[in-house]
């Protein structure tokens, strides 16, 4: 025990480890991290089971790209076209951040479908994540809004009128569906405060309903672990076959009803 | 096996004053964009409700108790002969509750005070903050009698391409009354809002180009929507597909010899044809939105009804 | 004696919990390294899209990933079909599929609505603990039908087609070269009229057009009738006992007598 540390030992502990316990003492973040990556996930866990965190990735990535597109981009329906044509012609590697954005929402909404169908296939919905699920649903139509709402930007004409047929679909819904359309165009039909809008609505508002949403759901995967695949035959939490009692003569003993030693 | 002691005063039951504080600020709410006189009923219906509502729930803070007698009794075997029941004294309330109650009703004041203005201000604009400019498309003399005329032009020039709109005109020549008729179709379908196209070549080397609009003949007694398959007649009527109405209307004016257009309404049907057509006129309201027929049962009040 | 539901789940759970500690495996780094992977996957794949769309694409000419951008929006356009991106095609096949004006709120909000309910309480519907997916068949058979129920959706979305004008003009050269009036002006000129009148909107012509009213498919119809004739039909139908047609007069005499040309010329001995 007394024995002196070698002079690399040192180093980590001056450079690395204590930071970190001075972190940790004043936050608790070090032990939160622990928490989170130390714990024990069933052996069996399948490939399937990664499309969560890709679709995580996928989002992250839109994120980043969205954040810097947005230093270029002009919510003014009579400069966004512009303003596109010079991100994707003029601007050095626009045309890549651009493309990435758009394809990253592509990818993402392709990946929470097949997350989705992967826990609905694994039943993985059941008791006790039942609030994981409703989470994750919450996340799929907010994703969707997050498209919906990314589509008008370019103010190209896919845009416009995809959006004039989306804003009317919600003004069929009954008693509030004119009013919620009349919000949502910022007047009778859309109009020159309409784009700042979903600008808004895409950039602010819903990114920040999916990042409180993806926290609360990273935490019950934290919390409540991950299940192993249906057909594996040493899934955790499988049934086991009842003991047979030992140390006593077969026929002498019953069993249980309840099986085994409770 | 109930035990006589154990028996306490019945607390009293849930207050039914927080509905009618929410039904003056839904009042008040729909008062701001309906009318004053209703925004003020409601605020005044909200005050009321809320000071009762306040009353009841800070009733055991204020040391009111409520006037429901305890159901203890009196055990009599407990009891010596000649023993004078005694009264235990009314409960104290301590000031950890009083500062609970501070503390929910300054939370909800603040988060009134801080969501109600900025609310407010997201939503209002919407339905307010609304201009309808009229549109000049020039001498009568640009609409050849009995013709559609594709007539494109700025709602508002002062904010641009955004505002561009397009409309069918027919020069339907004389009324019965004498008075000129035109029918002004708007091209937005009636359904989810798509670009109607007129069925019928298009006349490029009549085109006119005025200030702020353009217009085009065309050879059409038909519209089609390229969306989900809606065919309208010459009247504006659906003939196919999903369209819930027959095709908007503008409203008209002639003044100097020009054409003038006027606001927009929603069109139940028409019966007839061009100067002798009828019209079931209703106040506009979004596509896909049915104005006549049990169906507008489910849309009983729409936005354009109030803001005008 | 039976124990209850809620009893029952906590055991299993802490059956599942004891397994893991026991048997489980460090999610840092294995599991966590798979993840990593199918992460850096889903990045080299929407990069690899990126570069693909922008290599193809020129400005609003679209490449095999679609355009950089389409024309610049249009409020007042009379010739653009509309279309929304591709994860909404089930929709927008689903509103086509509601062509009555009663029912436009049962696809717009109605079965959204019913779908997002169902989605949403899943997990409180569908309680039992079985978890195999040949122990659900019920499960796994509304699954199935789902899915295939939004590929279709979504396929007849992405193919359909309208009996537009705007449409079907790019057809011309196609129809001239199929039945040889490619060198007949008064024909092509006829067959555009005949594009973008509305024709289609109930006749067939060489697989365009809707095919509704009991309307005729017109691809032969040169060998019933002869210009003249065709001419006279146009300007009124009833004339021919057809009460269902509206007369085209109103196109002129002129544009009568190239429609009937393009017409007579559409027999079936092609050209």
């Amino acid at each position: 025990m007394a024995k002196r540390k070698t002079r690399r030992q040192q180093i980590v502990d001056l450079a690395v480890l204590a930071p970190l316990d001075w972190i940790d003492e004043r936050t608790g973040a070090v032990r939160g991290t622990k928490w989170f990556l130390f714990r024990n996930v069933p052996r069996d866990v399948s490939w399937a089971q990664t499309l969560g965190f890709a679709t995580l990735i996928a989002f992250l990535t839109q994120t980043l790209t969205g954040a810097i597109l947005a230093m270029y981009y002009k919510p003014d329906p009579n400069s966004a076209y512009e303003s596109i044509e010079h991100i994707t012609n003029d601007l050095t590697l626009g045309w890549l951040v651009r493309g990435m954005h758009r394809w990253g929402a592509s990818v993402f909404v392709i990946l929470l479908f097949l997350h989705m169908g992967r826990v609905f296939l694994f039943g993985a919905y059941k008791y006790p994540r039942e609030l994981q699920w409703i989470t994750g649903v919450l996340l799929l139509a907010t994703g969707m809004l997050m498209g919906f709402t990314g589509y008008l930007l370019p103010w190209d004409q896919t845009a416009y009128w995809a959006t004039v047929v989306g804003i009317n679909l919600n003004g069929t819904a009954p008693f509030a569906g004119p009013w919620l359309a009349q919000f949502l165009s910022s007047g009778p039909e859309i109009g020159g405060d309409t784009l700042a809008k979903w600008y808004a609505l895409h950039m602010l508002l819903l990114p920040g309903a999916i990042f409180a949403l993806i926290g609360v759901h990273l935490y019950l995967v934290t919390r409540l672990g991950v299940v192993s695949p249906p057909w594996s035959k040493e899934q955790a939490g499988r049934e086991r076959p009842v003991a047979e009692p030992t140390g006593a003569r077969a026929g002498l003993v019953r069993r249980g009803t309840e099986g085994g030693a409770k | 096996m109930s035990n006589p002691r154990h028996d306490t005063p019945h607390s009293s039951g849930p207050s039914l004053w927080p509905i009618g504080f929410a039904i003056g600020v839904a009042c008040l709410l729909l008062g701001l964009v309906l009318s004053w006189m209703i925004a003020v009923l409601g605020a005044v219906l909200a005050i009321a409700f809320g000071l009762l509502w306040a009353r009841d729930v800070t009733r055991d803070v204020r040391g009111d108790v409520p006037e429901i007698a305890p159901e203890t009794r009196v055990v009599a075997d407990e009891l010596a002969p000649g023993a004078v029941p005694q009264h235990k004294p009314l409960p104290a309330y301590p000031r950890s509750k009083f500062l609970e109650a501070s503390l929910i009703g300054l939370t909800g004041a603040m988060g009134a005070v801080l969501t109600l203005p900025v609310l407010g201000f997201m939503v209002l604009p919407s339905f307010t903050n609304i201009d309808e400019d009229e549109v000049d498309l020039g001498p009568l003399d640009n609409f050849p009698e009995g013709e559609y005329v594709i007539a494109t032009y700025l709602k508002d020039p002062a904010q641009g391409e955004v505002t561009r709109r397009t409309a069918f005109v027919r020069n339907n020549g004389q009324s019965e009354a004498g008075d000129p008729s035109f029918t002004i179709l708007y091209s937005r379908c009636v359904h989810l809002g798509c670009p109607v196209q007129p069925n019928g070549p298009i006349d490029e080397e009549r085109r006119i180009e005025l200030k702020n609009a353009a217009l085009l003949p065309v050879l059409a007694q038909s519209f089609g929507c390229p969306c989900h398959g809606g065919l309208y007649d010459a009247e504006g009527n659906r003939t196919a597909g999903p369209p819930v109405r027959s095709l908007d209307r503008y409203t008209f004016s002639i003044r100097n010899g020009r054409l003038i257009l006027g606001e927009l309404f929603a069109v139940g049907s028409v019966s007839g044809t061009g100067a002798n057509a009828r019209i079931s006129r209703y106040p506009w309201s979004t596509p896909g939105v049915h104005v006549d027929g049990v169906e507008a049962w489910l849309y009983p009040i729409v936005p354009s009804q109030v803001t005008g | 004696m039976a124990r209850d539901r809620g009893e029952q789940n906590r055991e299993w759970y802490a059956t599942y919990k004891d397994d893991v500690k026991k048997e489980g495996k460090g999610f840092f780094p294995y599991a966590m390294l798979h993840d990593t992977i199918m992460g850096f996957v889903v990045v080299l794949v929407i990069i690899g899209l990126a570069i693909i769309w922008y290599w193809d694409a020129d400005g609003v000419e679209p490449g095999v990933l679609g355009p950089l951008y389409t024309e610049p929006a249009d409020p007042g356009t009379t010739d653009f079909v509309p279309r929304p991106d591709w994860y909404f095609y089930f929709l927008f096949y689903l509103l086509r599929i509601f062509e009555w004006p009663e029912t436009v709120v049962i696809a717009t909000v109605g079965i959204p609505t019913v779908l997002l309910i169902l989605l949403l309480g899943l997990p409180f519907y569908d309680r039992s603990r079985e978890r195999r997916p040949s122990r659900r068949p019920v499960a796994m058979i509304a699954a199935v039908l789902t899915v295939i129920s939004m590929g279709v959706l979504t396929y007849k979305g992405a193919t359909a087609t309208e009996a537009l004008g705007s449409e079907l003009i790019v057809l011309v050269p196609e129809w001239a070269e199929e039945k040889g009036f490619a060198d007949n002006d008064n024909a092509v000129e006829g067959a555009r009229l005949f594009a973008v009148s509305g024709c289609l909107n109930c006749h067939i012509y060489l697989g365009s057009g809707v095919g509704a009213l009991g309307a005729p498919d017109l691809s032969d119809v040169g060998d019933r009738y002869d210009q003249e004739t065709l001419v006279r039909y146009l300007t009124n139908p009833a004339e021919f006992g057809n009460t269902v047609m509206g007369s085209y007069a109103y196109l002129g005499q002129e544009n009568l007598n190239k429609l009937a040309t393009f017409l007579d010329a559409s027999t079936s001995d092609d050209g």
